[in-house]
């Protein structure tokens, strides 16, 4: 909020025909001063910008200071570019034309457009800049465009001699991608002496950045603070209903395997049913999990899913977190139903064949939760079972049309 | 430090400290650690640890208006010996000068100060000149040693004010 007079110095050279700032650097730097200007007579409704160019016939002010922002960028239309940049006279003009300013009170301030090469020497330079500084005239200068040896150290040593109190700033932009402008926003040629972006700043800010804005969805709260509530909650909301979506599947599954013990449908019907919903768990999860969760998750499905190894039933224990898997009731839930139906494998000849195919059943009890396949009591019982099957086979070979085992 | 003989009031003469208007008060070229409220404001003058100091090089302006007219009889300059300061002009009545326009008018009066003015002995001016004075400007040109910077320790004005009615005196009149 510092009452300021700017008189702007435009660099009209030759040298503003090149294209490396897009569109052309004549055109990068009148955009770049049109948002100077806007963000000058922001800052403070008394403050009042003049400009003048430098290069053409000769020293020309265009506008003497005024807070008319409407005058200043009428005047930035229709200007010739040619000739050379005089530096020092631009600055000694600008700063007779600050002095004869109306209101005093305004401190004075030149910013510098140095598009071409500096011909003068660091001696005469440093000797304005003193006299800038006597005079109490602050200076910015934006470096740009060409780059020959020794111009950064004269604007260097030129921005040094007028510093008194860090007023004074010099910004070096090199051609790149970025406009001109976007570039000088974030320096403090935009935000005064310390004072923090202003609010221009950081508005002109997210709009020429396109929306990427670093804000959360895009909006900037302090311009739409209702539409970025409403993102905010309607972004909660996703979440919550992802989560409980995951959570109801994994409790499905945990209810199913129960379920399909108590009942005497096939274990394979169970267990595609579990893995399919455990796809679908799965799949809700996926979304919701890391990357390292999401990888794990794969593999343990695809290990569910092969059913022919025997790797540990931790994978998918962290899976199905709702599921029992510390339970050894389920446990033994598991053996009391696969020995009953073992037991009624006499009606259920299709039963006994698959659990004839002793590495189907252990990878089926391999991959159900809460089930060790160390479990030494599990192991007597497989080879319980399959000393089982192995009878009713006999049995049958024997005599097919007799019933049951036992 | 030898003790600043303190100046001996003309009689008649009132310290104008009091009529200054300070919010107007500025000075180019002054350094910011030692600005020119060290040298004028009443306590800071005469702390000898306090001073003025130019920065850039070793010229200042100092622009004083004051809050009535006054008639400026004398002025008390006070600095170290060596970079205190030399040839001063005064100029009464010229509103915001600037170094560069410094010389083309013709000074209201110009004093050579002498090491016993730097002492504290008041320096008498030319007072036909500054019957009718709203505000002061007062350029110091160079110093004693001719070096790259000035200090000055205190800058006392004496004078009288054009217009006398002053209420606390119109009150006492009144209790006679």
């Amino acid at each position: 909020m510092v009452l300021e007079a700017t008189m702007i110095c435009i660099d009209n050279s030759e040298w503003m025909r090149n294209g490396d700032y897009s569109p052309s650097r004549f055109q990068a730097q009148a955009d770049a001063i049109n948002l100077i200007c806007g963000a000058k007579t922001q800052s403070n409704p008394e403050n009042t910008v003049g400009v003048l160019t430098m290069a053409g016939k000769g020293v020309r002010v265009l506008v003497t200071p005024t807070s008319d922002l409407g005058k200043i960028l009428a005047c930035l239309h229709g200007l010739d570019i040619g000739c050379e940049m005089n530096l020092t006279a631009g600055i000694q003009v600008a700063q007779l034309a600050l002095k004869h300013r109306q209101n005093k009170k305004q401190k004075q301030r030149i910013i510098v457009f140095a598009g071409s090469p500096i011909k003068y020497e660091k001696k005469t330079l440093e000797a304005i800049g003193r006299k800038l500084k006597k005079n109490s005239v602050a200076l910015d200068v934006v470096d740009f465009g060409e780059s020959d040896d020794g111009k950064t150290e004269k604007l260097e040593t030129l921005v040094a001699a007028v510093n008194n109190n860090d007023n004074s700033h010099i910004v070096h932009v090199s051609p790149g991608p970025n406009a001109l402008s976007d570039v000088l926003i974030s320096t403090p040629i935009f935000s005064g002496d310390g004072e923090g972006g202003s609010g221009f700043a950081a508005a002109a800010a997210a709009a020429s950045a396109g929306g990427v804005s670093g804000f959360d969805f895009g909006v900037d709260p302090n311009l739409d603070p209702e539409l970025a509530l409403a993102l905010r909650i309607s972004m909660e909301e996703e979440r919550a209903r992802q989560e409980a979506a995951a959570k109801k599947a994994a409790e499905e599954a945990a209810k199913e395997e129960k379920g399909g013990e108590q009942a005497s449908s096939s274990h394979d019907t169970t267990m595609s049913e579990a893995v399919n919903t455990s796809a679908v768990v799965a799949d809700d999860k996926r979304q919701n999990l890391t990357d390292v969760e999401a990888a794990l998750l794969e593999q343990a499905l695809a290990m569910s899913m092969d059913g022919a190894k025997s790797s540990s039933v931790d994978m998918i224990d962290a899976d199905m977190s709702d599921a029992t898997a510390e339970d050894p009731e389920l446990a033994y839930a598991l053996k009391m139903s696969v020995q009953e139906s073992a037991g009624d494998s006499s009606t259920h000849s299709g039963m006994s064949k698959v659990l004839e195919d002793q590495s189907f059943v252990s990878s089926v009890l391999n991959s159900l939760p809460g089930v060790d396949p160390n479990d030494p009591s599990l192991k007597d019982f497989l080879a319980s079972l399959q000393d089982q099957s192995e009878t009713q086979q006999k049995q049958k070979e024997d005599s097919p049309e007799k019933d049951g085992d036992k | 430090m030898a003790s600043v003989v303190s100046s001996v009031i003309p009689r008649g003469q009132v310290d104008l400290v009091d009529f200054v208007d300070w919010s107007g008060v500025e000075c180019l070229n002054q350094t910011t650690s030692h600005p020119l409220a060290n040298a004028l404001k009443q306590g800071y003058r005469d702390d000898d640890g306090l001073h003025l100091e130019s920065d850039a090089d070793e010229q200042l302006l100092i622009y004083v208006p004051f809050t009535q007219v006054i008639k400026l009889h004398s002025a008390v300059i006070t600095g170290p010996e060596e970079e205190g300061p030399k040839t001063v002009k005064l100029f009464a009545n010229k509103e915001h000068m600037g170094f560069s326009n410094v010389n083309d008018y013709p000074p209201s009066d110009s004093l050579n100060l002498s090491p016993d003015n730097l002492k504290g002995m008041p320096v008498m001016l030319k007072y036909v000149k500054f019957q009718n004075v709203r505000s002061l400007t007062i350029f110091i040109e160079d110093n004693q040693a001719d070096g790259d910077v000035t200090k000055v320790q205190k800058i006392a004005l004496f004078g009288t004010t054009v217009d006398t009615t002053n209420m606390k005196d119109l009150k006492k009149i009144e209790e006679h």
